[in-house]
């Protein structure tokens, strides 16, 4: 039988669907597959985009990515894929892919208000390195004479929660070892700081306790603040699958306004913007009231503690609502009891509840029934709802109060749970130092005996690492515009787009003639048009990779395909760059006089070229055991396996027998490129599915009713009373409608590769103002109808959708932010939880009228 | 040229109408899985419609519950026929 390539590749898709779905197709389909192969080279791959972590296969053709597939050994997705995972090579060959260095030009050289020319990569990190080393030598005269702990810095570098493991990494080496800089901050900022500050305050250790087995366990999914449906599908497949098939299973969904996950809602709940707090406490108080709660785990397991108030929304000191606030920035927890908090808790009553957030009783009595049920294993989940709120931190806390009062957690199907939107939010800037407070593995710059380790781990002299808290992501923003710190790197994100209040805030800092900004990204976005200096960079599969998932899941993947041009990927290019700097132009000569050994070499010797970073040879290929061969193009430049040697020593932090914080384990390097990833603990090669608890994880000893909150000194978990406070601004006579901000499934974030694949730009090509009828009527909007809406800010305009996806009530509108040609964050106010520092892109004040 | 798979679900009782429903639509093929309400498709480009815009549509069609996608091609050269000695 002749067959052709189209029927062959048919019969193999059709193959491969039957699979995912467990049906038997007729032989002459299945004849046709098994003739021969594609003439692909198949190989797996965590998806690019969001949290969840599913792994694809990639089939590569001449260099190319010509075809994808679900991964059928996959734990997470078992063969399936969303819309956006499916036309996931596509990312790859955007038509304006960026190929070469762009250097702002005029007369043959770097002007800050020239144009954009092509230069080489050699043009591009002088002209870099010289800005930087002006700032680095400004930092050296700031600090004379300082200790550590008062150490600022000029520099800057905003990451990513995209970036790979090792090349956050290699990233935070490069900024906290060998720049003395803690101002180094990933997008995750934006996205999971709420949620790190929330497991640290109630856990003492990050990221989730449970897995998303819990999927299949749970009684109850309850959705607080989540557009599963949408972001992440592929879970909301998993969810829906266990709530049609298990007999009594509900699902009750919380948002500010109707989405798709409502169409599965056995109780839906649509309340006013920021009352779940109250909603949280008022569960809290009906479980205390009905003498529900688990006695025996809380009198076992749980402290009470009660959460400073009135502490602010994260805008500059002058600001009057900062001036106003009784204790600013203030996160002290004080000691508390059981009574006091049930006392506490008791004036979020039903009725007070209710009024407040605009819920219905037996909504909100149904929900916290639910919680209250000994019989019914609850599975809580959030996403920005909850971490994008300047009380962040406590609404995640206040959830953790529920559960913990009622011992659920830890367990199957018992599991508050945090989503993540990046596919390494955890792996890489929660897990290795991102953040501007923090070293790898949950340790932190402020910490003596943190640096101390940290410093033995990096063959560092003692009195390296700088003690003083770096600039977050919003904060960098203030100290460009302010000309406090002069150069900003930002890297696998884009922050032009996503930062908020970009009109008073973002661009006046980056185009500030007192800061030179590099932006490395694959594409000319919206932030490499406000840049100094573009790097092109390869990305995904064009690099060897490792991501973390949200489930505590490490996962690698092998350089599949060259990149274009003269891209390279940000671990080359951080390496590189460092080159570029001898140690005398970075630390101080009473630092170096403490290490002799160093004077002389380049910061790249003392950060990569140490012994452990280029222990590995590398063999000019990285072989597969089906005996494949992958390129590797940083190894083969750098002359040793830098992806091997970075996590090598990453894992000195996290598995070594004298580590500070046990509980991050992982396995060796080689045990990750054989497996569909691991979930962290890994001890012994064996991974944990849910931590804390004796039976599943290897760190508590005993059965499965042992209960151990390792994570903190005395093993305990903490409940601690936040209040309901008001938004940072809310609707008045003028601005007299919410606006939230979010995401849609077709595109990813800032739309800056899915808006590049054609299919996906076709389905969704603009966004939209989502609005509730009545308030369209009032304004005589129709229907597709151009508006402006604006707010103290900025305005933009856009189309009017009454009948979308999203069906927001009265008094609020939605507007995505993915689309570059319309910025939503140019009206949106850059307040943040004062704890996490995490934007409230949530909640503000806006005004829409006809264009 | 795109060729795609997915696996549309439909309630069992329905199959057989959702499957004459989606082969009227160019370039939809169903393979099989009708007695287990998961119908399984391929979708590929035709000279009038690309396989994207299809797949939107099958979301649409009357009876079906959910569409979830599985496979994709997307290279050129796929009217070659296989050298019947070995692999290409």
């Amino acid at each position: 039988m002749k067959v052709t390539r189209r029927e062959f590749i048919k019969s193999q898709a059709a193959v491969a669907a039957a699979a995912a779905a467990g049906v038997t197709l007729p032989v002459s389909t299945t004849a046709i597959a098994a003739e021969g192969d594609e003439g692909l080279r198949w190989d797996k791959a965590p998806c690019r985009f969001c949290g969840t972590g599913c792994s694809v296969l990639v089939g590569v053709k001449d260099d190319k990515v010509v075809a994808s597939q679900g991964d059928p050994d996959a734990p997470v997705n078992r063969g399936l894929n969303c819309i956006k995972g499916y036309f996931l090579p596509k990312i790859m060959y955007g038509k304006d892919r960026l190929t070469q260095p762009l250097l702002r030009k005029a007369d043959g050289k770097f002007d800050k208000n020239g144009k954009f020319e092509p230069v080489t990569w050699d043009e591009a990190f002088d002209v870099m390195a010289e800005k930087w080393k002006v700032a680095l030598a400004k930092d050296m005269e700031d600090n004379k004479g300082k200790p550590v702990d008062q150490m600022t810095s000029r520099v800057g570098m905003f990451g990513s929660g995209q970036w790979t493991v090792w090349e956050g990494y290699a990233a935070s080496k490069l900024m906290k070892a060998g720049l003395r800089s803690n101002n180094l901050d990933p997008n995750a900022r934006h996205c999971m700081a709420s949620a790190v500050g929330g497991f640290m305050r109630a856990f003492g250790i990050d990221e989730p306790m449970g897995c998303y087995d819990d999927l299949e366990h749970a009684d109850a999914f309850v959705l607080w603040g989540a557009n599963m449906a949408e972001m992440h599908p592929i879970l909301w497949s998993r969810l829906t699958d266990t709530r049609l098939t298990k007999e009594g299973c509900e699902v009750h969904v919380l948002s500010t306004y109707e989405h798709r996950c409502f169409e599965l809602a056995d109780n839906p709940i649509v309340f006013q913007p920021q009352t779940d707090l109250a909603i949280l406490n008022y569960i809290a108080n009906y479980i205390i009231q009905n003498k529900a709660y688990n006695e025996e785990f809380v009198k076992d397991h749980v402290n009470f503690q009660t959460a400073t108030t009135d502490i602010g929304y994260g805008l500059r000191p002058e600001h009057p609502l900062e001036q106003k606030a009784k204790n600013s920035g203030v996160g002290k927890k004080l000691p508390s009891s059981f009574e006091e908090f049930a006392k506490q808790v008791e004036p979020y009553t039903l009725e007070y509840t209710s009024k407040l957030s605009g819920v219905p009783k037996k909504n909100l009595e149904r929900l916290a029934k639910t919680y209250a049920d000994p019989n019914k294993k609850v599975s809580s989940y959030w996403t920005m709802g909850f971490n994008q709120h300047t009380r962040g931190v406590w609404v995640n806390g206040n959830l953790y109060n529920v559960h913990l009062l009622m011992g659920k957690i830890s367990e199957p199907g018992n599991s508050p749970f945090s989503l993540t939107g990046q596919p390494s939010a955890c792996g890489t800037a929660r897990e290795v130092g991102t953040f501007c407070h923090r070293l790898p593995a949950d340790l932190v710059v402020k910490k003596p005996e943190h640096r101390a380790f940290s410093e033995k781990v990096w063959k560092l002299p003692e009195g390296t690492l700088n003690g003083k808290v770096g600039y977050h992501a919003v904060l960098m923003h203030r100290m460009m515009k302010d000309g406090k710190m002069n150069t900003y790197w930002q890297m696998c994100n884009n922050n032009m787009q996503a930062a908020a209040n970009i009109n008073e805030e973002a661009y006046p800092g980056w185009r500030n003639p007192d800061c030179f900004v590099t932006v490395s990204d694959p594409y000319p976005t919206v932030s490499a048009q406000a840049a100094d200096l573009i790097l092109p960079t390869a990305m995904w599969t064009e690099k060897e990779g490792a991501y973390g998932n949200a489930e505590r899941r490490t996962q690698f993947w092998r350089e599949q395909v060259p990149a274009p041009g003269e891209s390279k990927s940000d671990l080359w290019q951080i390496m590189e760059f460092a080159k570029r700097f001898k140690m005398e132009e970075v630390w101080s000569e009473d630092l170096l006089a403490k290490a002799p050994e160093y004077q002389g070499k380049t910061l790249y010797e003392v950060l990569y070229e140490n012994g452990q970073v280029n222990k590995f040879p590398f063999e000019g290929q990285v072989t597969d055991e089906a005996g494949n061969a992958y390129r590797n193009h940083e190894s083969a430049d750098f002359g040793f396996y830098a992806q091997k040697g970075l996590f090598e020593e990453y894992r000195l932090f996290n598995s070594a027998p004298d580590i500070i914080k046990k509980g991050h384990e992982m396995a060796e390097f080689d045990a990750y490129h054989k497996t569909r990833g691991l979930r962290w603990p890994v001890i012994d090669g064996k991974e944990t599915l849910w931590r804390f608890r004796g039976g599943y994880d290897p760190h508590v000893e005993g059965d499965q009713k042992v209960v151990q909150f390792y994570g903190n000194k005395d093993g305990r978990a903490n409940i601690i009373f936040a209040p309901y406070e008001p938004a940072a601004e809310s609707p008045d006579k003028e601005f007299d409608l919410w606006l939230c901000t979010g995401r849609v499934l077709e595109h990813w974030h800032s739309g800056s590769m899915t808006r590049r694949v054609p299919e996906l730009y076709r389905a969704v090509p603009d966004a939209v103002i989502y609005m509730n009828k009545k308030d369209a009527k009032k304004r005589k909007l129709r229907d597709g109808q151009v508006a402006k809406i604006a707010t103290r800010r900025g305005e933009i305009t856009a189309q009017v959708e009454t009948r979308g996806r999203n069906r927001p009530p009265e008094g609020l509108v939605f507007v995505p932010w993915f689309d570059a040609s319309r910025l939503v964050n140019k009206l949106t106010l850059d307040a943040t939880d004062p704890l996490s520092k995490e934007t409230d892109y949530k909640k503000c004040a806006c005004k829409v009228a006809k264009a | 040229m795109n060729i795609c798979s997915c696996v549309v679900h439909t309630r069992p009782e329905r199959s057989s109408e959702v499957r004459a429903r989606l082969m009227e639509i160019p370039g939809v093929e169903i393979h099989g899985g009708e007695s287990a309400g998961k119908l399984v498709v391929t979708v590929e480009d035709t000279a009038e419609t690309q396989a994207a815009d299809t797949l939107g549509a099958i979301g649409g069609v009357e009876g079906v519950i959910n569409t979830v996608l599985i496979y994709h091609y997307g290279g050129e050269d796929i009217e070659q026929s296989i050298p019947e000695e070995g692999h290409p």
